[in-house]
């Protein structure tokens, strides 16, 4: 399929018009989180039941409390419930679910169980486990990149047998060189190796990481791109043979290989550069026999030469990047592509528009290392507004679990540029108020308020360096002088306890803080965020 | 009417009158008086408008930390005892025992250290994991493990006291 350079045009994309035709009555949704009530929100604007599946830490949880229909699937721990795919897959037959939605983690990219969706006749909302196969793993990704004349990194395209290939493989692409795990993902099993003497132990450690992580050893070598640009594109396929590309994310803002902060579109991607990347992704998917929304990624060194990392099979976390500035539902288009519908739109009729800017927020501790935080959220006050959106899978008293991710929403600020992504953002952080746990919006308006990340001078080892710059202090500030409100309500909030309360009434002037507090309550303060 | 309030590491001394009108606030800091109008928006959020100036207060009653939010500031606020603060950040001074708590819920995955070994400051202890991330706890201080209250495969709250270093 022909593809054209995209172009930025201040007028809507045009939307064709599509006849809602999809097949689908009940769609489980195998996932929890913000993830599962994004896509539980689809099925509901698509007219599509829901079933959602929950563990025992999960029975308040928000995408429980949505759904139509939510069934137990077994204690905490992922491993006895959302990794359950046997259970997961006899609920959905139970139920009369006609489709599966993994969301992303979990069993998104497990061939296996997209495996048995297929035997079972229960469609998976994603790729054939074949594609699955061949692009899950590293390695085999790298023969089908090469196969579709793709750049990567130099390096190897098989897993390595010993530390001695390691060596010959580093001798010939140079030092420095990266370690990665075959089957790997989030950082684990990666080691970066500056010279010979360091990559015997960095391969054992790589090595037995994975194995530890993914239950493969199996680990490769590739060129180490110094500073480079983590860039993706995001690529739709249809089962009648089109695919199109949606544009890039720049996702190099990160910590430990995490994505912090991801944008679209990337602030140093320029039309042809976008149409070469959105060409070669679709070369990919179309040679692996791909369909439904994927993912490929790229580091792009300074020279704007681009280099294939990898694919993700799946839905990305980032994906509301791409909706804003494309004005597509990607999860309405990952349901109809499922249901046998063709692409209702061509690579020609993608347009840009804006920019969008998306913060993951955590429950970690910033000034503490990062430490995970869960716990009860006391207090939540959303942002709104206009060009926000918030996708979370939070409320206030929820207590958010110690057992998955720490993921609580997605912040994402849309404008009609960049600058005003960052201005807009940086309001609506000061709108957002989680208490109760440490959450790491703090470290968001750091970034958003620093020069090198306002001039889009980032590359993925941009946030360690600040961090290392600029550490986050231990323990605030002690000795600086406490602003005067903060006193004031201080003394206000102790006399609003019941006690001082009591006393209070009984100078008659007027009822107390607490008084005015129940009174605030009863006419309704629910109605307030609406 | 009189109030200690402990904010910051520090104690207070705030006079509060209530003023003509609801809501209204005459507020005393070190002889300065305010005049605040103070509206409950709901349980532990805060509006007050002082000299037309607007603030909005959250008040976060975080388990180990409770603290008011004013904007992205997190000012910390209602210690019970000033004298646990003085004494956290004389920690890693030396003086006396020191004690290593949980800092979150988790599972205990490893143990580092054994029952009377000498460690130095900063080695680490514990290990802890949860939401997926494991995190090394240190020694606050340099001394021998006297008590050891945890091992692999134990589930702590936040608080629990795991070891302590004398």
């Amino acid at each position: 399929m022909p593809t054209r350079a995209f172009s930025f045009s201040p007028v809507a994309s045009p939307r064709l018009s599509v006849p809602c035709s999809v097949v689908f009555r009940k769609i489980l949704i195998a996932n929890r989180g913000e993830i599962a009530l994004r896509v539980l929100r689809a099925c509901r604007e698509l007219g599509i039941r829901t079933v959602a599946v929950f563990s025992d830490a999960d029975r308040g949880a928000p995408h429980v409390l949505e759904a139509d229909e939510a069934w137990r699937l077994g204690p905490a721990p992922a491993t006895e419930s959302y990794l359950r795919g046997d259970r997961i897959l006899e609920l959905a037959q139970q139920t009369g679910a006609d489709a599966i939605h993994p969301g992303y983690g979990f069993l998104s990219e497990n061939a296996d169980f997209a495996h048995a969706c297929e035997q079972a006749g229960v469609k998976f909302i994603g790729p054939p486990s074949s594609a699955m196969r061949m692009l899950g793993s590293k390695t085999n990704a790298r023969q089908a990149a090469d196969a579709a004349g793709m750049p990567r990194t130099p390096g190897c395209v098989t897993g390595l047998a010993s530390p001695e290939e390691a060596l010959d493989v580093a001798a010939a692409v140079g030092y420095p060189v990266m370690l990665k795990a075959a089957a790997g993902g989030g950082g684990k099993g990666m080691r970066a190796v500056f010279s010979p003497d360091d990559l015997p132990s960095a391969f054992a450690a790589a090595s037995s990481e994975a194995e530890r992580a993914f239950g493969s050893g199996e680990v490769y070598l590739e060129k180490l791109i110094e500073r480079p640009r983590h860039i993706e594109i995001q690529v739709l396929a249809d089962e009648h043979g089109h695919c199109v590309s949606l544009g890039e994310r720049e996702c190099s803002v990160q910590r430990r290989h995490q994505k912090v902060i991801e944008e679209a579109p990337s602030a140093v991607v320029g039309e042809n550069l976008r149409r070469r990347m959105g060409e070669a992704a679709v070369r990919l998917a179309k040679s692996a026999g791909y369909t439904n929304a994927g993912t490929i990624e790229f580091l792009v060194d300074d020279e704007q030469k681009f280099y294939f990392l990898e694919m993700n099979t799946r839905l990305q976390v980032e994906h509301p990047v791409t909706e804003l500035v494309t004005g597509h539902d990607l999860v309405h288009l990952q349901i109809r592509i499922a249901a046998g519908e063709p692409l209702p739109f061509s690579q020609d009729d993608v347009r840009l528009r804006g920019h969008a800017i998306e913060c993951r927020v955590y429950a970690e501790d910033p000034a503490n290392g990062f430490m995970p935080s869960p716990g009860r959220i006391t207090r939540l006050l959303q942002p709104g507004g206009p060009g926000i959106r918030e996708d979370c899978g939070i409320y206030e008293g929820w207590v958010v679990p110690m057992d998955y991710d720490p993921m609580l929403s997605k912040l994402v600020a849309f404008a009609p540029t960049r600058e005003m992504a960052i201005a807009r953002m940086l309001r609506a952080l000061d709108e957002y108020v989680i208490g109760g746990i440490r959450t790491n919006l703090g470290l968001f308006r750091r970034i958003l308020r620093d020069p090198d990340f306002c001039a889009a001078r980032i590359d993925t080892g941009y946030l360690d360096r600040l961090l290392a710059e600029h550490p986050i202090p231990q323990v605030e500030k002690e000795d600086g002088a406490v602003p005067i409100p903060a006193i004031a309500a201080a003394a206000l909030f102790e006399a609003s306890k019941p006690t001082n309360g009591h006393a209070l009434n009984g100078n008659g002037a007027h009822g107390s803080v607490w008084k005015t507090a129940a009174r605030g309550e009863a006419v309704g303060w629910k109605s307030h965020r609406g | 009417m009189k109030l200690q309030v402990e904010i910051q590491g520090q104690t207070r001394e705030v006079e509060i009158e209530p003023g003509e009108a609801p809501g209204q606030w005459a507020i005393r800091v070190d002889g300065e008086v305010v005049e605040a109008d103070a509206h409950m928006v709901r349980p532990g959020v805060l509006s007050l408008l002082i000299g037309g100036q607007s603030h909005r207060l959250v008040l976060d009653p975080h388990a180990e930390e409770p603290a008011l939010l004013l904007g992205p500031q997190r000012i910390a606020y209602g210690v019970e005892d000033p004298r646990s603060l003085k004494a956290r950040r004389r920690h890693g001074g030396g003086e006396g025992p020191a004690t290593l708590k949980a800092s979150m819920p988790g599972r205990v995955v490893r143990v580092l250290v054994e029952w009377g070994a000498q460690i130095e400051a900063h080695q680490g202890v514990v290990v802890i994991e949860a939401m997926k991330m494991q995190n090394e706890l240190k020694s606050p201080k340099a001394g021998k493990v006297v008590e050891l209250k945890v091992s692999a495969g134990d589930t702590v709250s936040a608080g629990d006291v795991l070891a302590i270093i004398a």
